[in-house]
Protein backbone atom coordinates (compact mmCIF):
# COMPACT_ATOMS: atom_id res chain seq x y z
CA UNK A 1 0.00 0.00 0.00
CA UNK A 2 2.65 2.52 0.79
CA UNK A 3 4.60 1.62 -2.00
CA UNK A 4 1.78 2.60 -4.05
CA UNK A 5 1.48 5.99 -3.20
CA UNK A 6 5.33 6.33 -3.72
CA UNK A 7 4.58 5.61 -7.22
CA UNK A 8 1.48 8.31 -7.74
CA UNK A 9 3.69 10.57 -6.26
CA UNK A 10 6.52 9.76 -8.68
CA UNK A 11 3.90 9.77 -11.89
CA UNK A 12 2.90 13.14 -10.50
CA UNK A 13 6.32 14.19 -10.44
CA UNK A 14 6.53 13.94 -14.07
CA UNK A 15 3.43 15.90 -14.85
CA UNK A 16 5.08 18.87 -13.15
CA UNK A 17 8.24 18.06 -15.43
CA UNK A 18 6.88 17.74 -18.32
CA UNK A 19 4.11 20.92 -17.36
CA UNK A 20 7.35 23.01 -17.42
CA UNK A 21 8.15 22.02 -21.14
CA UNK A 22 7.78 25.65 -22.70
CA UNK A 23 10.12 28.33 -21.95
CA UNK A 24 7.90 31.64 -22.17
CA UNK A 25 10.99 34.51 -23.03
CA UNK A 26 7.97 37.05 -23.08
CA UNK A 27 7.20 40.32 -25.55
CA UNK A 28 9.28 43.63 -25.18
CA UNK A 29 7.74 45.70 -23.31
CA UNK A 30 8.98 49.20 -22.76
CA UNK A 31 11.19 50.36 -19.91
CA UNK A 32 8.86 51.77 -16.86
CA UNK A 33 9.50 55.49 -16.86
CA UNK A 34 9.45 57.57 -14.33
CA UNK A 35 6.36 59.57 -16.17
CA UNK A 36 4.16 56.22 -15.26
CA UNK A 37 4.86 57.19 -12.00
CA UNK A 38 4.14 60.83 -11.82
CA UNK A 39 0.91 60.60 -14.24
CA UNK A 40 -2.29 61.08 -12.33
CA UNK A 41 -3.99 63.23 -9.93
CA UNK A 42 -2.53 64.04 -6.49
CA UNK A 43 -3.76 65.01 -3.48
CA UNK A 44 -1.49 66.87 -0.49
CA UNK A 45 -1.39 65.44 2.86
CA UNK A 46 0.86 68.04 4.48
CA UNK A 47 2.57 71.16 3.46
CA UNK A 48 6.31 71.80 5.27
CA UNK A 49 7.98 75.34 4.74
CA UNK A 50 11.87 75.18 5.61
CA UNK A 51 14.40 78.24 6.33
CA UNK A 52 16.89 76.67 4.63
CA UNK A 53 19.04 79.72 5.96
CA UNK A 54 18.09 78.95 10.08
CA UNK A 55 18.63 75.27 9.27
CA UNK A 56 21.96 75.55 7.82
CA UNK A 57 22.48 78.16 11.29
CA UNK A 58 20.97 75.74 13.60
CA UNK A 59 18.36 78.48 14.73
CA UNK A 60 15.11 77.04 15.66
CA UNK A 61 12.70 77.20 14.62
CA UNK A 62 13.72 76.12 10.84
CA UNK A 63 10.20 74.53 9.86
CA UNK A 64 6.56 75.16 10.01
CA UNK A 65 3.55 73.13 8.89
CA UNK A 66 1.48 75.13 6.81
CA UNK A 67 -0.95 72.21 5.56
CA UNK A 68 -4.08 73.81 6.94
CA UNK A 69 -3.10 77.51 6.18
CA UNK A 70 -4.35 79.20 2.76
CA UNK A 71 -6.93 76.21 1.78
CA UNK A 72 -4.04 74.15 1.29
CA UNK A 73 -6.40 71.12 2.73
CA UNK A 74 -7.95 71.14 -0.89
CA UNK A 75 -4.33 71.25 -2.75
CA UNK A 76 -4.62 69.05 -5.94
CA UNK A 77 -2.27 68.66 -8.62
CA UNK A 78 -2.71 66.88 -11.98
CA UNK A 79 0.10 65.39 -14.16
CA UNK A 80 -1.27 64.46 -17.48
CA UNK A 81 0.47 62.50 -20.58
CA UNK A 82 -0.61 61.37 -23.56
CA UNK A 83 -1.15 57.89 -24.84
CA UNK A 84 2.85 57.47 -25.35
CA UNK A 85 3.16 58.38 -21.69
CA UNK A 86 4.65 61.50 -22.91
CA UNK A 87 4.18 64.34 -20.23
CA UNK A 88 1.62 66.73 -21.57
CA UNK A 89 -0.07 69.80 -19.35
CA UNK A 90 -0.57 69.92 -15.74
CA UNK A 91 -3.07 71.73 -13.20
CA UNK A 92 -3.22 72.79 -9.55
CA UNK A 93 -6.31 73.01 -7.85
CA UNK A 94 -8.10 74.17 -4.48
CA UNK A 95 -7.80 77.89 -4.51
CA UNK A 96 -4.10 77.66 -3.42
CA UNK A 97 -1.70 80.78 -3.18
CA UNK A 98 0.25 80.70 -6.68
CA UNK A 99 3.54 79.36 -5.19
CA UNK A 100 4.66 77.86 -8.78
CA UNK A 101 2.10 78.37 -11.80
CA UNK A 102 -1.48 76.90 -11.52
CA UNK A 103 -1.11 75.92 -14.40
CA UNK A 104 1.24 74.44 -17.63
CA UNK A 105 2.63 72.09 -19.08
CA UNK A 106 5.33 69.69 -17.90
CA UNK A 107 8.30 67.64 -18.27
CA UNK A 108 10.97 65.67 -16.55
CA UNK A 109 15.23 66.03 -16.20
CA UNK A 110 15.16 62.80 -16.42
CA UNK A 111 12.85 59.74 -18.10
CA UNK A 112 14.36 57.21 -15.48
CA UNK A 113 14.61 56.69 -11.64
CA UNK A 114 18.55 57.63 -11.17
CA UNK A 115 20.39 55.62 -9.96
CA UNK A 116 22.91 58.03 -7.99
CA UNK A 117 20.62 58.96 -4.88
CA UNK A 118 21.76 62.32 -4.56
CA UNK A 119 20.93 63.22 -8.44
CA UNK A 120 17.14 63.68 -7.39
CA UNK A 121 14.83 64.36 -10.83
CA UNK A 122 13.00 67.38 -11.46
CA UNK A 123 9.86 68.78 -12.71
CA UNK A 124 10.52 71.13 -15.43
CA UNK A 125 7.15 73.72 -15.41
CA UNK A 126 6.63 75.41 -18.76
CA UNK A 127 3.97 78.04 -19.08
CA UNK A 128 3.59 76.86 -22.82
CA UNK A 129 3.25 73.71 -24.92
CA UNK A 130 6.29 73.87 -26.86
CA UNK A 131 7.80 73.79 -23.00
CA UNK A 132 10.56 76.81 -24.10
CA UNK A 133 9.34 79.33 -21.01
CA UNK A 134 10.03 77.46 -18.23
CA UNK A 135 8.24 78.83 -14.93
CA UNK A 136 9.45 76.64 -12.14
CA UNK A 137 10.76 73.56 -11.07
CA UNK A 138 10.45 70.94 -8.58
CA UNK A 139 12.56 68.56 -6.84
CA UNK A 140 11.12 65.11 -6.56
CA UNK A 141 12.34 63.88 -3.18
CA UNK A 142 10.32 60.97 -2.83
CA UNK A 143 9.77 59.19 -6.18
CA UNK A 144 6.24 57.16 -5.92
CA UNK A 145 6.24 52.97 -5.45
CA UNK A 146 3.54 51.28 -4.36
CA UNK A 147 2.46 53.13 -1.39
CA UNK A 148 1.24 56.16 -4.06
CA UNK A 149 2.94 58.70 -1.96
CA UNK A 150 5.18 61.46 -3.70
CA UNK A 151 7.42 64.21 -2.16
CA UNK A 152 8.16 67.25 -3.93
CA UNK A 153 10.49 69.87 -2.64
CA UNK A 154 9.98 73.64 -4.00
CA UNK A 155 13.67 75.42 -3.37
CA UNK A 156 13.81 79.46 -3.26
CA UNK A 157 17.20 80.30 -4.35
CA UNK A 158 19.27 83.38 -4.71
CA UNK A 159 22.89 83.36 -6.46
CA UNK A 160 22.57 79.58 -5.95
CA UNK A 161 21.80 79.53 -2.02
CA UNK A 162 18.87 78.04 -0.97
CA UNK A 163 17.08 80.27 1.46
CA UNK A 164 13.06 78.78 1.99
CA UNK A 165 11.80 75.56 0.60
CA UNK A 166 8.31 74.16 0.36
CA UNK A 167 7.84 70.09 0.90
CA UNK A 168 4.28 68.73 -0.54
CA UNK A 169 3.66 65.42 0.42
CA UNK A 170 1.36 64.27 -2.06
CA UNK A 171 -1.33 60.60 -1.91
CA UNK A 172 -2.44 59.91 -4.88
CA UNK A 173 -6.18 59.93 -5.93
CA UNK A 174 -7.87 57.02 -7.30
CA UNK B 1 -51.30 50.57 15.41
CA UNK B 2 -48.15 49.74 13.03
CA UNK B 3 -48.22 53.70 12.09
CA UNK B 4 -47.91 54.85 15.58
CA UNK B 5 -45.08 52.82 16.55
CA UNK B 6 -43.07 53.38 13.84
CA UNK B 7 -43.59 57.28 14.32
CA UNK B 8 -42.93 56.95 18.11
CA UNK B 9 -39.67 54.95 16.85
CA UNK B 10 -38.62 57.57 14.28
CA UNK B 11 -39.27 60.34 16.70
CA UNK B 12 -36.86 58.62 19.67
CA UNK B 13 -33.97 58.06 16.60
CA UNK B 14 -34.40 61.93 15.96
CA UNK B 15 -34.29 62.96 20.00
CA UNK B 16 -30.68 62.64 20.12
CA UNK B 17 -30.69 65.38 16.92
CA UNK B 18 -32.38 67.65 19.33
CA UNK B 19 -29.46 67.54 22.27
CA UNK B 20 -26.99 67.75 19.78
CA UNK B 21 -25.57 71.12 19.24
CA UNK B 22 -23.15 72.46 21.77
CA UNK B 23 -20.11 73.82 21.44
CA UNK B 24 -17.63 72.47 23.81
CA UNK B 25 -15.50 75.50 24.33
CA UNK B 26 -12.14 73.66 26.17
CA UNK B 27 -10.90 72.98 29.63
CA UNK B 28 -11.18 75.52 32.68
CA UNK B 29 -7.80 76.71 33.25
CA UNK B 30 -6.27 77.03 36.34
CA UNK B 31 -8.14 77.54 39.48
CA UNK B 32 -8.48 79.35 42.91
CA UNK B 33 -10.13 80.75 45.53
CA UNK B 34 -10.03 83.97 48.03
CA UNK B 35 -10.38 83.28 51.31
CA UNK B 36 -7.81 80.59 50.61
CA UNK B 37 -9.14 77.99 52.73
CA UNK B 38 -12.73 78.07 54.27
CA UNK B 39 -15.54 76.70 55.96
CA UNK B 40 -18.47 75.55 53.76
CA UNK B 41 -20.65 77.87 55.58
CA UNK B 42 -18.46 80.73 54.72
CA UNK B 43 -18.67 83.36 52.17
CA UNK B 44 -16.12 82.63 49.46
CA UNK B 45 -14.96 83.84 45.78
CA UNK B 46 -14.00 81.00 43.19
CA UNK B 47 -11.61 82.31 40.12
CA UNK B 48 -11.36 80.58 36.86
CA UNK B 49 -9.07 80.96 34.44
CA UNK B 50 -10.75 80.64 31.07
CA UNK B 51 -8.31 82.22 28.44
CA UNK B 52 -7.60 78.67 26.89
CA UNK B 53 -11.12 78.00 26.17
CA UNK B 54 -12.80 79.83 22.95
CA UNK B 55 -15.34 82.21 25.79
CA UNK B 56 -15.00 85.84 24.53
CA UNK B 57 -14.06 88.07 27.34
CA UNK B 58 -17.51 89.77 26.98
CA UNK B 59 -19.50 86.51 27.05
CA UNK B 60 -22.27 86.14 29.89
CA UNK B 61 -21.35 82.73 31.82
CA UNK B 62 -23.57 80.50 34.18
CA UNK B 63 -22.25 78.30 36.48
CA UNK B 64 -23.39 74.47 36.08
CA UNK B 65 -22.91 72.34 39.02
CA UNK B 66 -24.38 69.17 40.18
CA UNK B 67 -22.42 67.89 42.96
CA UNK B 68 -22.95 68.39 46.12
CA UNK B 69 -26.03 69.23 44.83
CA UNK B 70 -27.96 70.83 41.91
CA UNK B 71 -29.21 74.45 42.86
CA UNK B 72 -30.08 75.61 38.82
CA UNK B 73 -31.33 72.03 38.14
CA UNK B 74 -33.81 71.77 35.44
CA UNK B 75 -32.42 75.20 33.73
CA UNK B 76 -30.10 74.12 31.28
CA UNK B 77 -31.31 75.97 28.43
CA UNK B 78 -31.97 79.16 30.37
CA UNK B 79 -29.35 79.06 33.68
CA UNK B 80 -30.87 80.93 36.13
CA UNK B 81 -29.39 85.04 37.44
CA UNK B 82 -28.21 83.33 40.47
CA UNK B 83 -25.72 80.90 38.52
CA UNK B 84 -24.15 83.80 36.88
CA UNK B 85 -20.34 84.26 36.58
CA UNK B 86 -18.58 87.88 36.92
CA UNK B 87 -15.51 88.49 34.40
CA UNK B 88 -13.05 90.49 36.75
CA UNK B 89 -9.98 90.59 34.20
CA UNK B 90 -8.43 89.20 31.12
CA UNK B 91 -10.53 85.90 30.43
CA UNK B 92 -10.81 85.17 34.25
CA UNK B 93 -14.57 85.01 35.34
CA UNK B 94 -15.75 84.54 39.52
CA UNK B 95 -18.01 82.81 40.97
CA UNK B 96 -18.97 83.96 44.62
CA UNK B 97 -20.83 81.81 47.09
CA UNK B 98 -21.91 80.17 50.74
CA UNK B 99 -21.61 76.76 50.11
CA UNK B 100 -24.17 75.90 53.04
CA UNK B 101 -26.39 78.65 51.19
CA UNK B 102 -25.69 77.70 47.84
CA UNK B 103 -26.37 73.97 48.02
CA UNK B 104 -28.87 73.55 50.80
CA UNK B 105 -26.62 71.22 52.46
CA UNK B 106 -24.96 71.30 56.00
CA UNK B 107 -21.33 71.42 56.19
CA UNK B 108 -21.10 67.54 57.19
CA UNK B 109 -23.54 66.43 54.25
CA UNK B 110 -21.19 68.58 51.82
CA UNK B 111 -17.46 67.18 53.29
CA UNK B 112 -19.25 63.62 52.58
CA UNK B 113 -20.23 64.62 48.88
CA UNK B 114 -18.29 63.90 45.73
CA UNK B 115 -16.85 67.21 46.09
CA UNK B 116 -17.74 70.41 43.65
CA UNK B 117 -18.17 69.17 40.45
CA UNK B 118 -19.30 71.68 37.71
CA UNK B 119 -19.43 72.85 34.10
CA UNK B 120 -18.87 76.22 32.96
CA UNK B 121 -21.95 77.28 30.38
CA UNK B 122 -23.57 80.56 28.55
CA UNK B 123 -27.08 81.15 29.19
CA UNK B 124 -28.83 78.72 26.65
CA UNK B 125 -26.15 75.98 27.50
CA UNK B 126 -25.09 76.09 23.14
CA UNK B 127 -22.01 76.33 24.70
CA UNK B 128 -20.45 74.63 27.55
CA UNK B 129 -17.14 74.07 28.86
CA UNK B 130 -15.10 70.41 29.97
CA UNK B 131 -16.37 68.98 33.47
CA UNK B 132 -14.35 70.46 36.46
CA UNK B 133 -13.90 69.91 39.72
CA UNK B 134 -13.21 72.93 42.07
CA UNK B 135 -10.65 71.95 44.05
CA UNK B 136 -11.25 71.99 48.59
CA UNK B 137 -8.63 72.36 51.31
CA UNK B 138 -9.32 71.03 54.49
CA UNK B 139 -7.53 72.41 57.45
CA UNK B 140 -9.39 70.76 60.03
CA UNK B 141 -6.24 69.20 61.29
CA UNK B 142 -5.45 72.92 62.83
CA UNK B 143 -7.93 72.36 65.23
CA UNK B 144 -5.72 69.46 67.11
CA UNK B 145 -2.62 69.88 65.33
CA UNK B 146 -0.85 72.40 68.51
CA UNK B 147 -0.14 75.03 66.44
CA UNK B 148 -0.05 78.75 67.04
CA UNK B 149 0.15 79.64 63.73
CA UNK B 150 -0.60 78.14 60.52
CA UNK B 151 -0.78 80.07 56.84
CA UNK B 152 -1.89 78.62 53.71
CA UNK B 153 0.05 78.47 51.75
CA UNK B 154 2.86 78.18 54.07
CA UNK B 155 5.01 80.52 51.61
CA UNK B 156 2.75 83.81 50.66
CA UNK B 157 3.48 85.98 47.36
CA UNK B 158 2.36 89.40 47.21
CA UNK B 159 -0.16 89.72 44.77
CA UNK B 160 -2.03 86.37 45.73
CA UNK B 161 -4.11 85.44 48.86
CA UNK B 162 -3.17 84.03 51.83
CA UNK B 163 -5.21 82.85 54.85
CA UNK B 164 -3.75 82.84 58.18
CA UNK B 165 -4.74 80.40 61.47
CA UNK B 166 -4.39 81.50 64.54
CA UNK B 167 -5.17 78.54 67.75
CA UNK B 168 -5.45 81.35 70.51
CA UNK B 169 -6.18 78.62 73.18
CA UNK B 170 -2.09 78.41 72.83
CA UNK B 171 -1.13 81.98 73.45
CA UNK B 172 -1.06 82.74 77.16
CA UNK B 173 -4.32 85.62 78.31
CA UNK B 174 -6.19 85.58 75.32
CA UNK B 175 -8.60 83.31 77.16
CA UNK B 176 -12.36 85.28 76.61
CA UNK B 177 -11.19 87.71 73.78
CA UNK B 178 -13.98 89.68 72.58
CA UNK B 179 -12.01 90.22 69.22
CA UNK B 180 -8.55 89.45 67.78
CA UNK B 181 -6.52 91.90 65.62
CA UNK B 182 -3.65 91.64 63.50
CA UNK B 183 -0.98 93.97 63.55
CA UNK B 184 1.39 93.70 61.00
CA UNK B 185 3.71 94.57 57.90
CA UNK B 186 5.57 93.74 54.80
CA UNK B 187 9.01 93.40 54.70
CA UNK B 188 10.06 93.63 58.52
CA UNK B 189 7.76 96.52 58.92
CA UNK B 190 8.71 98.78 55.77
CA UNK B 191 5.03 99.17 55.09
CA UNK B 192 3.14 98.74 58.32
CA UNK B 193 -0.83 98.15 58.93
CA UNK B 194 -1.02 98.89 62.68
CA UNK B 195 -3.66 97.82 64.93
CA UNK B 196 -4.83 101.74 65.67
CA UNK B 197 -7.82 100.66 68.14
CA UNK B 198 -9.13 104.08 68.12
CA UNK B 199 -10.21 104.25 64.43
CA UNK B 200 -13.37 102.27 63.74
CA UNK B 201 -12.18 100.99 60.69
CA UNK B 202 -8.99 100.08 60.66
CA UNK B 203 -10.61 97.83 63.67
CA UNK B 204 -12.32 96.07 60.79
CA UNK B 205 -9.70 95.56 58.64
CA UNK B 206 -7.55 94.26 61.24
CA UNK B 207 -10.00 91.94 63.04
CA UNK B 208 -9.70 88.19 62.52
CA UNK B 209 -12.36 86.19 61.75
CA UNK B 210 -13.58 83.78 64.77
CA UNK B 211 -13.77 80.13 64.10
CA UNK B 212 -15.05 79.81 67.35
CA UNK B 213 -13.46 77.43 70.09
CA UNK B 214 -10.45 80.12 69.91
CA UNK B 215 -9.91 79.48 66.45
CA UNK B 216 -9.48 82.29 64.39
CA UNK B 217 -8.40 83.07 60.63
CA UNK B 218 -6.98 86.27 58.84
CA UNK B 219 -7.89 86.03 54.83
CA UNK B 220 -5.68 88.99 52.69
CA UNK B 221 -4.11 89.46 49.28
CA UNK B 222 -0.77 91.36 50.63
CA UNK B 223 -0.94 94.06 47.17
CA UNK B 224 -4.15 95.55 48.65
CA UNK B 225 -4.01 94.45 51.90
CA UNK B 226 -0.55 97.09 52.42
CA UNK B 227 -1.36 98.78 48.99
CA UNK B 228 1.72 98.03 48.01
CA UNK B 229 3.32 99.93 45.19
CA UNK B 230 3.31 97.84 41.77
CA UNK B 231 6.82 95.87 41.31
CA UNK B 232 7.19 95.63 44.88
CA UNK B 233 8.81 92.78 46.12
CA UNK B 234 7.77 90.95 49.05
CA UNK B 235 10.56 89.17 51.45
CA UNK B 236 8.30 88.40 54.60
CA UNK B 237 5.28 89.61 55.72
CA UNK B 238 6.00 90.08 60.09
CA UNK B 239 2.78 89.92 62.64
CA UNK B 240 1.61 89.75 66.30
CA UNK B 241 -2.01 88.73 67.38
CA UNK B 242 -3.47 91.32 69.43
CA UNK B 243 -6.51 90.19 72.02
CA UNK B 244 -9.14 93.17 72.22
CA UNK B 245 -7.35 96.40 72.87
CA UNK B 246 -3.77 95.59 73.17
CA UNK B 247 -5.49 93.50 75.79
CA UNK B 248 -2.57 91.16 75.38
CA UNK B 249 -0.28 89.61 72.38
CA UNK B 250 1.52 86.60 70.87
CA UNK B 251 5.30 86.77 70.55
CA UNK B 252 6.01 88.00 66.94
CA UNK B 253 5.70 86.35 63.94
CA UNK B 254 7.36 85.50 60.55
CA UNK B 255 6.15 84.34 57.06
CA UNK B 256 8.54 84.13 54.24
CA UNK B 257 7.49 85.46 50.96
CA UNK B 258 7.64 82.29 48.61
CA UNK B 259 10.28 82.92 45.44
CA UNK B 260 8.91 85.68 42.89
CA UNK B 261 8.68 84.01 40.16
CA UNK B 262 8.56 86.44 37.26
CA UNK B 263 6.92 85.94 34.20
CA UNK B 264 9.04 84.27 31.36
CA UNK B 265 9.81 87.32 28.76
CA UNK B 266 8.00 87.52 25.50
CA UNK B 267 9.64 86.69 22.79
CA UNK B 268 8.65 87.78 19.16
CA UNK B 269 10.20 86.07 15.95
CA UNK B 270 9.40 86.68 11.96
CA UNK B 271 9.58 83.26 10.01
CA UNK B 272 11.77 82.51 7.35
CA UNK B 273 14.88 84.85 8.48
CA UNK B 274 14.97 85.05 5.05
CA UNK B 275 11.89 85.90 2.38
CA UNK B 276 11.28 86.56 -1.31
CA UNK B 277 8.37 87.94 -2.98
CA UNK B 278 6.85 84.17 -3.78
CA UNK B 279 7.06 83.10 -0.05
CA UNK B 280 4.76 83.56 3.36
CA UNK B 281 5.45 85.53 6.10
CA UNK B 282 5.22 83.65 9.30
CA UNK B 283 5.21 85.75 12.57
CA UNK B 284 4.96 84.50 16.35
CA UNK B 285 4.72 85.68 19.65
CA UNK B 286 5.22 83.58 22.90
CA UNK B 287 4.56 84.59 26.82
CA UNK B 288 2.61 87.33 25.63
CA UNK B 289 1.53 89.52 28.91
CA UNK B 290 -1.78 88.66 30.36
CA UNK B 291 -4.76 90.22 27.77
CA UNK B 292 -2.28 90.38 24.77
CA UNK B 293 -3.92 88.36 22.47
CA UNK B 294 -3.68 89.92 19.05
CA UNK B 295 -1.28 90.74 16.74
CA UNK B 296 -1.86 93.20 14.32
CA UNK B 297 0.09 94.27 11.31
CA UNK B 298 1.26 96.40 8.70
CA UNK B 299 3.09 95.43 5.24
CA UNK B 300 3.80 98.49 3.20
CA UNK B 301 5.33 96.53 -0.22
CA UNK B 302 6.01 99.88 -2.41
CA UNK B 303 2.43 100.90 -3.40
CA UNK B 304 0.53 97.89 -1.88
CA UNK B 305 -0.15 97.66 1.87
CA UNK B 306 -1.18 94.36 3.72
CA UNK B 307 -3.33 94.64 6.71
CA UNK B 308 -4.72 91.72 8.94
CA UNK B 309 -4.31 90.31 12.47
CA UNK B 310 -3.90 87.49 14.05
CA UNK B 311 -5.34 86.09 17.63
CA UNK B 312 -4.21 83.52 19.65
CA UNK B 313 -3.36 83.69 23.79
CA UNK B 314 -0.62 84.62 26.37
CA UNK B 315 1.10 80.98 25.46
CA UNK B 316 1.22 82.43 21.79
CA UNK B 317 0.01 84.20 18.72
CA UNK B 318 0.86 82.71 15.60
CA UNK B 319 0.38 83.11 11.91
CA UNK B 320 1.41 83.59 8.26
CA UNK B 321 0.55 86.45 5.91
CA UNK B 322 0.49 85.18 2.39
CA UNK B 323 2.94 87.56 0.52
CA UNK B 324 2.78 85.10 -2.03
CA UNK B 325 -0.54 85.61 -3.22
CA UNK B 326 -0.64 89.49 -2.15
CA UNK B 327 2.44 90.37 -3.84
CA UNK B 328 1.87 88.84 -6.82
CA UNK B 329 3.54 89.90 -10.00
CA UNK B 330 4.12 93.38 -8.40
CA UNK B 331 7.54 94.54 -10.11
CA UNK B 332 10.53 96.14 -8.50
CA UNK B 333 9.62 95.19 -5.49
CA UNK B 334 13.32 95.30 -3.13
CA UNK B 335 12.22 95.54 0.85
CA UNK B 336 8.89 95.37 3.07
CA UNK B 337 8.26 96.99 5.56
CA UNK B 338 6.43 95.13 8.50
CA UNK B 339 5.10 96.89 11.73
CA UNK B 340 3.43 94.62 14.63
CA UNK B 341 1.26 95.65 17.80
CA UNK B 342 -0.49 93.95 19.87
CA UNK B 343 -4.07 95.11 20.83
CA UNK B 344 -3.63 96.91 23.64
CA UNK B 345 -1.45 99.32 20.62
CA UNK B 346 1.71 98.75 21.87
CA UNK B 347 4.36 98.48 18.69
CA UNK B 348 5.72 94.89 18.96
CA UNK B 349 8.08 95.08 15.05
CA UNK B 350 8.68 98.05 13.11
CA UNK B 351 11.22 96.26 10.82
CA UNK B 352 12.51 96.51 7.21
CA UNK B 353 12.75 93.28 5.36
CA UNK B 354 15.22 92.91 2.55
CA UNK B 355 13.24 90.39 -0.29
CA UNK B 356 15.42 88.05 -1.75
CA UNK B 357 15.52 87.86 -6.10
CA UNK B 358 14.83 84.22 -7.32
CA UNK B 359 17.05 82.73 -9.37
CA UNK B 360 15.61 81.90 -12.46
Amino acid sequence: MRCKSIYWLAVMMCFFAIGCDNTDDGSYVDPITIYEKVNGNWGLTNLKMIDESAKANKIEPSEENLSTYFNYEDFKIKFNVDEKNSPTSYEVSGNVPPLFAPKGYWKLSSDFQPVNPTGATKIYLYSDAQKTQKTDELLITSIPGKNGEMELKLVHASGGVPFVSYVFKLTTIN
Amino acid sequence: MKKIIYTILLALLMAPNFMQGQENVGAVGSMSSFPVVYKYDEQVTWYFDLSGTTYAENEDLYMWIWSPSEPDAGNWENSSNFAKLTHVKDKIWSFTLTPTLYFTKTPAEIAASAGFWFRIKNKNGSKQSDVANMPYTDFSSFYTANELIRSYPTKPTIDKGVSILFNANLAPGFAGAKSVHMHSGLNDWDIKQEYQSWLPEIVAKTKLKDLGNGFYKMDLVPKDYYNAPDGYEMKNLVFLMVKDDWAGTTPDQVLFAGAYVPPPAPVFGFFPLQLSQKDFLGMSRKNNESGVNKLIYTITAGSKVINGEFTGGTAEIKGFVNLVAELNGIPNLTEIHVVVKDNKNKTISDTKMPLKTLDK
